[in-house]
């Protein structure tokens, strides 16, 4: 099973770079990443990490900050607190920009780390792969993933499927509906039994970013993996006939009956979304990353696997059925870190079976081998098998491209869900293809 | 005449109606107040249907519980108040004497300066964040309440100044220059006729920049590390992907409750200054 | 001398009265009755000017001149994210200009912008106004309308979001319950309803401001003019036309001053509310401005925006300025 991690592809001139180090300002950070080669030391003094985690994320890294800190009583974490409304990257560029420094970062997002990587700001990690010996925990899959340039920028400490469409085996039942869609079709056959049981088949959330999800995942199943790379790396515009195709698929859902009003998707909240759909069972459907396993298990204090499912996004039979987007976190080293003994170690740490065990908590899977997957609830389970049966995994497209080019791709999805025409179809591809020369 | 306490129309004629058109007005603005209040004891899966449902109710604490219990809401509390009280008197004072000086001084760059800092007010305190984020962090700043109280007072001229101002376009200048004519210079004119007799202004500037030091988010987030106010503390319960109302809920009425506090008392001293101390120097 | 001191305002703005002959001479000289000189500091009123006015220009050069000139810097360079700067002169002014999305959010500032102030500063005034004929009795409704103003603008967002929610909001629930069902929509959904919903809750937590100072400004009008229409036998509602509402000037000055500008940065409602959608239709200068610098960080491109709005609000407000602060003073 070989898995392609893509991303590597934006990079003009192919697939895989070769080993380069002809940055002049790298230089720095090469020799901290060569300071720490070598057998891995014990942990001590302070480290630091910038921290824009809240709400329960927050609470889940501060637990495992305290269950390292008491297996390394010599370190002592500090978290230089990042926020911005919206996207947290803005209040961790303000946190860089002004000068702090620490060792470690969270990320999630792709095209951050290769802004990041752009700046000089990381440190690459591929002595500490060595140092740490990571690659008995993290396949090569994972180590991939987070490669710019042909060096290592992060260590995966947890994933999710972004393939995952949730529901609740309940409101099949009223419908009549029995087992999980597996192809397309069936997909669409399921809409008028849900219909008639007064149900919405598809709750599509798309006041801000949630409904790009659906085109996303039509585009891999009807494209695959690489064009979604290429496409954000604008190596295909977006007048490209794999758009139309994906846009034309979901015309046929929407032709089909799959969702609400135009207006009232376009007033959806995600949360509300999922409300209907795991907790009010007035949607049948809604397409969402895995903090809705931990949503629904602590709002609406519902058993995973009984009360609500996880089933895969249907195949469209254009041969791109076994591939599945992700989201991911990694933990980076900053070029301004202090303590990179003290940061190894905690990565490390972090694919600890131990570790794995307090995020399974929170709904949430390891990528670690370390990981004891047998603690994992029936929903975590089936997404982390769905990732690993993938032959290829591909970043949301919505994390992938850069600032505006986000935003923009996002409202004009909005257009198309206002009247999804022929025409509506031609005049987004064009406007997204106007932003995007200009973006790169 | 009724003793209705200073000024006021209602002297001799006490208005029936309109307290009532008032309370009706208010009591409708009020609602999503209630929801907070609500919110905040209600428990989660009941709120998210709406605060206002009826169907199952239940009263509880156990969202002031954890929000008590995780949170260091006694030093933070410090901590804002010690931010907004100095950030809040600093205006309280300098504001009256610049008006004054813009107002009844004569002088270069006058029109130009005032009209500067009059249209600063439309500047987002965004743009302020990182080149003083450098400034500080070179000066050690990082981390210390003047990090923040300084920005506080300096953008509150842009506003304070004009209030303050425009209240004092109706001081009655008669008994400015009547001071003159005593040989008062004009700073004393300023500290003993003008300054004990705007105390309405003054009062409004109060109440306007304490609010909004108090809850002041933007600058505490990026400058304060370890002294963090209230609420740069609680904006952490909201996460990402949580929608824990009831405890946004708590963290809000926390943090609106000083403010409020502080608007009762400093509107008592609204009054009427200057004329009605006017009739001694006859 | 029996005569209330206060002067009563002219319908002119200056505030120049033209009755008294002390006013005439003043007329003729910024000195007053002293116009002749009789008592004069020698070195006129400069000294004590920049005395009384240097601890605010301090503080105002650190945080507000300074970095004013680091945004107009920056607006000349391009910037992206935590990439290195690129000097690309008034380039970002011609994409501004060029951007439909910033004509865009021009036309809904301006409607934002007139609607909210007009409307926050009416509602506050009328009640100053009512309030003021019952100012013990009322003081609970202020607070409570006060209260709005003081709950910040993301809680306040939230609680908004439950009323306007399309299924189960409150808004739609009460109208489903008094039979206007056809009435219901997807208030923030609807590109042709959603500003004019973020409006209605930026004017219902904005109110409270004007409410505050007007009410201060009708406070501190001197009570023996009260007195003397009250002996005159005007009703109360009299004394509010003739007397509170041209004395209370001031407070309704500073309030439109504070509510209009405080509009055009208005950026956490609109965000938790509809982030700028559907379709841009909420997104305004405020918002724009927020978003390319601190969100898609584009500092240069951010920055040039605050300047346009800086520029724009110049245009109008020096004229204003000049004329109110003409040579009468």
């Amino acid at each position: 099973m070989k898995k392609r991690h893509g991303h590597d592809a934006r990079r003009p001139g192919g697939v895989r770079a070769a080993r380069s180090t002809h940055r002049p300002g790298a230089l720095a950070a090469v020799t901290i990443a060569a300071m720490i080669g070598g057998t891995a030391v014990a942990a001590e003094g302070e480290l630091v990490m910038i921290n824009w985690l809240g709400g329960a994320q927050a609470e889940m890294m501060a637990k495992l900050q305290d269950d390292f800190v008491q297996k390394n009583p010599d370190v002592s974490f500090r978290d230089i607190v990042a926020q911005a409304a919206g996207d947290a990257r803005g209040g961790i560029r303000q946190v860089i920009l002004g000068g702090e420094k620490a060792d470690l970062l969270v990320n999630t997002w792709p095209s951050f780390r290769e802004e990041l990587v752009d700046a000089e700001l990381l440190v690459p990690l591929d002595d500490i792969w060595e140092s740490e010996g990571l690659d008995e925990s993290l396949s090569s899959v994972w180590r991939d993933l987070t490669v710019v340039d042909g060096r290592n920028y992060g260590v995966t400490y947890t994933f999710g499927d972004r393939s995952g469409i949730w529901y609740r085996p309940d409101t099949f039942a009223r419908a009549g509906i029995d087992g999980e869609p597996q192809t397309f079709d069936e997909f669409k056959a399921t809409f008028e039994p849900l219909r008639e049981a007064d149900v919405t088949p598809m709750a599509v959330p798309a006041k801000v970013w949630a409904h790009a999800e659906w085109f996303e995942s039509l585009l891999i199943r009807t494209a695959g993996v690489e064009t979604a790379t290429r496409l954000a790396a604008h190596e295909i515009p977006w007048t490209d006939e794999a758009v139309r195709t994906a846009l034309e698929k979901w015309q046929e859902l929407i032709e089909a009956g799959c969702c609400h009003e135009p207006n009232t998707m376009l007033g959806l909240d995600w949360d509300v979304a999922t409300d209907q759909v795991l907790r009010d069972g007035d949607s049948g459907y809604v397409l969402m990353g895995m903090w809705l396993n931990t949503r629904a298990k602590q709002e609406y204090g519902e058993e995973p696997g009984t009360d609500f499912s996880l089933m895969q996004f249907p195949a469209l039979g254009m041969g791109h059925d076994d591939v599945s987007m992700i989201d991911a976190k990694e933990l980076s080293l900053l070029a301004s870190t202090r303590n990179p003994e003290a940061a190894a170690a905690f990565m490390s740490y972090m694919l600890t079976a131990d570790a794995a065990a307090i995020m399974a908590d929170y709904g949430l899977a390891s990528p670690s081998a370390q990981a004891d997957t047998s603690v994992y609830d029936p929903v975590i389970e089936k997404s982390v098998q769905e990732v690993s049966d993938a032959r290829a995994v591909q970043f949301v497209l919505g994390d992938l491209l850069p600032g505006d080019l986000g935003g923009e791709y996002r409202v004009q999805l909005q257009k198309f869900l206002q009247d999804p025409s022929d025409e509506t179809i031609d005049s987004v591809m064009a406007a997204l293809e106007k932003v995007a020369s200009d973006a790169y | 005449m009724s003793a209705d306490g200073q000024g006021g129309v209602a002297i001799g004629a006490s208005s029936r109606w309109a307290p009532w058109v008032v309370g009706a007005v208010a009591f409708l603005w009020v609602v999503p107040i209630v929801g907070i209040l609500v919110s905040s004891v209600r428990p989660l899966d009941e709120i998210s249907i709406g605060w206002w449902s009826t169907g199952k109710f239940t009263l509880t604490l156990d969202a002031w519980r954890t929000v008590w219990d995780k949170y260091p809401l006694a030093h933070a509390f410090w901590v804002s108040v010690k931010i907004s009280v100095i950030s809040t008197l600093i205006p309280m004072l300098f504001a009256p004497m610049a008006a004054y000086a813009f107002h009844f001084l004569q002088f270069r760059f006058r029109r130009v300066m005032l009209i500067l800092i009059i249209n600063a007010f439309v500047l987002p305190s965004q743009i302020v964040v990182i080149p003083l984020f450098v400034l500080w962090r070179k000066l050690g700043l990082i981390d210390n309440i003047w990090a923040v109280i300084i920005p506080f007072a300096g953008l509150s001229f842009a506003w304070a100044v004009y209030l303050v101002k425009s209240y004092l376009e109706d001081f009655p200048r008669e008994l400015i220059e009547a001071a003159q004519v005593d040989g008062c210079g004009p700073i004393a004119r300023f500290f003993h006729i003008v300054l004990p007799n705007s105390l309405t202004p003054i009062a409004a500037v109060g109440i306007l920049q304490f609010l909004w030091t108090w809850n002041g988010l933007l600058l505490p987030i990026v400058y304060l590390r370890e002294e963090v106010p209230l609420t740069a503390l609680l904006a952490r319960i909201q996460g990402v992907y949580d929608r824990n109302w009831d405890q946004v809920a708590v963290a809000a009425i926390v943090t609106t409750v000083v403010p409020l506090v502080i608007f009762i008392v400093f509107q008592r001293y609204f009054t009427a200054g200057a004329s009605m101390r006017s009739g001694s120097k006859e | 001398m029996s005569a209330p001191r206060q002067r009563a305002p002219a319908a002119g703005a200056t505030g120049a009265s033209a009755d008294s002959p002390a006013a005439a001479l003043r007329a003729n000289g910024r000195r007053g009755i002293l116009a002749g000189g009789k008592v004069r500091t020698p070195l006129g009123d400069a000294p004590a000017a920049w005395l009384l006015l240097a601890p605010l220009l301090l503080l105002f050069a650190i945080s507000v001149v300074y970095p004013l000139l680091e945004t107009i810097r920056l607006s000349f360079y391009d910037i992206r994210g935590l990439g290195s700067p690129k000097l690309v002169g008034f380039a970002n002014y011609v994409k501004l200009f060029e951007d439909e999305n910033f004509r865009t959010a021009l036309v809904a500032t301006l409607k934002w912008t007139l609607a909210s102030t007009a409307a926050s500063v009416a509602i506050g005034w009328g009640l100053a106004m009512l309030c003021s004929l019952a100012p013990d009795r009322t003081l609970v409704f202020r607070v409570m309308i006060f209260a709005a103003y003081g709950v910040s603008e993301a809680v306040s967002g939230f609680m908004w979001l439950g009323i306007y929610r399309a299924d189960a909001g409150l808004l739609n629930t009460v109208l489903g319950g008094l039979g206007l069902g056809a009435w219901q929509n997807p208030w923030l959904g609807d590109p042709t309803t959603a500003l004019w919903a973020v409006i209605v809750a930026y004017v219902w937590t904005q109110v409270g401001l004007p409410l505050m100072t007007t009410f201060a400004s009708i406070r501190a009008i001197p009570r023996n003019l009260f007195e003397a229409a009250y002996i005159d036998g005007a009703k109360p509602l009299s004394m509010l036309r003739h007397l509170v509402m041209p004395l209370s000037l001031p407070g309704v000055r500073v309030a439109i001053f504070i509510n209009l500008l405080s509009s055009l940065k208005a950026f956490d409602l609109i965000f938790v509310l509809t982030s700028g959608g559907p379709v841009r239709s909420t997104e305004t200068v405020g918002y724009f401005m927020y978003r390319e610098s601190m969100q898609n960080f584009k500092l240069g491109y951010g920055a040039a925006s605050t300047v346009i709005l800086l520029l724009g609000v110049l245009l109008v407000s020096v004229p204003v300025i000049v004329q109110r602060t003409g040579s009468a003073r």
